[in-house]
């Protein structure tokens, strides 16, 4: 398997601060989900902009696919929805919105409307094409963003803590969503444990700047003590199977 | 590219301790005689007057070189139009150019005259926090209702640069890169998404401040203690002030 | 055009401070006899004032360079008798957070920018004869009114500057100062007349109660 993501010794800090991230490493292959989580300021959010070519790492490398992602370089392979979606949605109409990102690409007028009645289709908006993104719920704006990161047909998916503001009906239209892109290689970050252990193949606890956990996400998130040392806590659909079969362990 | 407001003269400086009120209207004062002056002659006056009350702020020559920049290219452009329009008496040829003393002149004249108001509304603004300045200028006459609009407004300014520069990076990860003419109908969304989404934001302001008591009454800003070093200083900044227009208008009325 | 501290003679100053006054009076007096509550409109208003200062901000490409626009026609559009005082509050800002724009000069740069953006505001609001939903109308009532409040803006402060300068320029460089640095506008002021008509058929189609703020 062609690892579609590779982060090698990435280090990223302020000046006069402790380092963000601490030279950390880690590949991501075609088709994983994975889950990064952690404490706030664990520096999820600094990651996702070095994948993104945003802000530019003091030392080490990210590629995505073998290609080096350049600072400030518009790179249609990653595709992210930030956590705060109003700050995406631009255009009049949810048709133009999602149609923007294949027009700066170049594609010409019948591959940029495939390409927005696939996102549509595989976000389930069609519906909502002709409405404005502004007037939408928090939830169908959701939706909308991620339309318009799919229809660039990107490799690598991040998601910046998207079950944020959503209610139960459209986080389980969300799970049921990414559940069934199978061939989509993503990463998000996300407080929502549950939803994390529902969609992704694998996590990543990070914390004070290194990756203190990578694998299975019922074995890590399971490990009551790995997860308060590291400001988290037992999701808790795993907290009934502690019970159940685990002792109250001291976790010193 | 903006920072928040804060004041970079520290609390414990002169200047800072000067009680606000008095403050603006002694500086304002003495920008206007700086503006009143129009003889060569009194400008070495004026630099020394703007040096010792700069020097007197603690404020770094870094700090005015940093916020001279932008304001200054209008100056530039002025210095480089002027000495070859305005005039008759010619200093040099230069082709087609021609350098006119009275151009020149003009030019030192205003340029000097910017610099040193400049130096005085950097002490000015950079020693005042805007609540203390809003509570002045309301206290000598502004309308409530201005008052109100800029404690809300500098509220506002630094959440929706932040909203602006997570949008252009949104779009730039689009693909956006806002460099052709092309640019302009996205550029155009971008602005009004940024209305639009002030609009929705400023009713849930209001309705929150409603909860709270807001319209009951006008914003009630403390006004200050003032001491005889207050008045002392207001004295001094208003004496330099006359004393420079009767300079002006008394030794120099032809000018 | 913004003009700067220094320039003006200080009765040129005072007599824009006098004339900003007057014309703040004159809005603040519209608006509370048009609404109620005026005091409603503070967080609206200023919301709004904020998103025209950041607006402006944004650099808007004249290959091979770029401009930041002033957008006061846009301001008059949409917020009518607000427009002065917004106007006002935004070149307070200015001064304040960037010394930019002059403080002995604000008076004068508030009239410079706040007529034409008044005027702006105006002519936008003739539309009802026409259709208030006619995007061919609202365009081109947006792109006129801030072509023109662009065009006298620096018409105005062009003339002010060559009077008041100096009185040693003849006649025939005067004129040709004037048609030079007016002329150095037309550009941009048709760059402001069309980005205007831009977001004002944006907003027809998005949130048309925006343009419809001093209409009710």
């Amino acid at each position: 398997m062609s690892s579609v993501l590779s982060v090698k010794d990435l280090v990223f800090g302020y000046p006069g601060q402790a380092a963000v991230l601490d030279a950390i490493s880690f590949k991501v292959q075609r088709g994983e989900r994975v889950g990064l989580i952690g404490p706030n300021g664990a520096g999820k959010t600094t990651l996702f902009l070095l994948i993104c070519g945003i802000v530019s790492a003091e030392s080490g490398k990210v590629e995505i696919s073998g290609i080096p992602v350049l600072k400030g370089r518009f790179n249609p392979a990653v595709g992210m929805v930030f956590q705060h979606t109003a700050d995406q949605l631009i255009c009049p109409t949810v048709s133009e919105d999602i149609a923007f990102g294949p027009q700066n690409m170049g594609l010409s007028v019948e591959e940029v409307a495939g390409n927005v009645n696939r996102a549509a289709g595989a976000t389930g908006i069609i519906p909502l094409l002709e409405r404005v993104p502004h007037q939408l719920s928090s939830g169908e704006q959701r939706l909308v963003a991620l339309a318009g990161v799919l229809a660039m047909q990107p490799e690598l998916l991040i998601l910046d803590e998207p079950t944020a503001d959503l209610d139960m009906r459209y986080r389980r239209r969300l799970v049921g969503m990414l559940k069934s892109m199978e061939q989509k290689t993503m990463l998000t970050a996300s407080h929502d444990l549950e939803f994390i252990l529902e969609v992704c193949t694998r996590v990543i606890v990070l914390n004070q700047g290194v990756i203190q956990a990578d694998g299975e996400p019922v074995t890590v998130m399971a490990n009551r003590c790995l997860m308060e040392e590291h400001g988290l806590e037992l999701p808790h659909s795993l907290t009934a199977a502690w019970h159940r079969h685990g002792t109250e362990t001291d976790c010193s | 590219m903006i920072a928040p407001y804060s004041t970079a003269i520290p609390e414990s400086n002169l200047l800072s301790r000067w009680e606000v009120r008095h403050k603006l209207i002694g500086l304002m004062a003495l920008i206007f005689s700086f503006s009143f002056i129009r003889e060569l002659r009194l400008l070495p006056l004026v630099i020394l007057v703007s040096v010792v009350i700069y020097s007197l702020s603690q404020l770094s020559f870094a700090y005015y070189w940093s916020r001279i920049r932008l304001p200054g290219l209008f100056l530039l452009m002025l210095a480089l139009i002027l000495p070859f329009s305005a005039g008759n008496t010619v200093l040099a040829s230069f082709g087609p150019l021609a350098l006119k003393l009275e151009g020149t002149l003009s030019v030192l004249l205003i340029a000097v005259k910017f610099l040193c108001i400049f130096a005085i509304v950097l002490v000015l603004f950079a020693g005042t926090p805007l609540q203390k300045i809003v509570g002045a200028l309301r206290s000598l006459g502004l309308p409530a209702l201005l008052a109100e609009m800029l404690i809300f407004t500098n509220r506002y300014i630094y959440q929706l640069i932040t909203d602006l520069r997570q949008t252009q990076v949104a779009t730039g990860l689009r693909g956006f890169k806002g460099r052709s003419v092309k640019a302009l109908k996205p550029l155009a969304y971008i602005v009004g998404t940024l209305l639009v989404r002030s609009h929705n934001q400023s009713e849930r302001v209001f309705q929150a401040m409603t909860l709270r008591g807001y319209g009951e009454e006008s914003l009630v800003l403390k006004a200050e203690q003032v001491q005889i070093f207050d008045r002392l200083a207001l004295a001094a900044a208003l004496l330099l002030a006359t004393g420079f227009v009767f300079l002006q208008l008394n030794f120099f009325p032809a000018s | 055009m913004h003009i700067p501290d220094g320039i003006l003679p200080v009765s040129v100053a005072l007599s824009g401070y006098a004339a900003a006054g007057g014309l703040t009076w004159l809005s603040l007096n519209r608006i509370k006899k048009k609404f109620k509550n005026p005091r409603e409109l503070i967080p609206r208003a200023s919301l709004l004032t904020a998103a025209f200062f950041v607006a402006a901000l944004i650099h808007i490409p004249v290959p091979p360079t770029s401009v930041h626009l002033i957008l006061s026609g846009l301001m008059g559009v949409i917020l009518g008798w607000f427009a002065f005082p917004a106007i006002l509050v935004g070149l307070f800002f200015q001064a304040v957070m960037f010394q930019h724009g002059g403080l002995t000069t604000m008076g004068i740069n508030a009239c410079l920018m706040g007529i034409p953006a008044l005027l702006a505001g105006a002519l936008f609001r003739t539309r009802r004869y026409f259709g208030v939903n006619n995007k061919v109308t609202n365009g081109l009532l947006a792109f006129l009114g801030s072509f023109l409040a662009l065009v006298s803006g620096a018409l105005a402060a062009a003339l002010l500057l060559i009077y008041t300068i100096t009185a040693q320029l003849d006649v025939a460089a005067e004129r040709a100062a004037i048609i030079t640095l007016a002329g150095a506008h037309l550009p941009v002021a048709l760059l402001e007349g069309v980005f205007t008509a831009l977001v004002v058929l944006f907003l027809l189609r998005v949130k048309p109660e925006l343009l419809e703020m001093e209409e009710k």
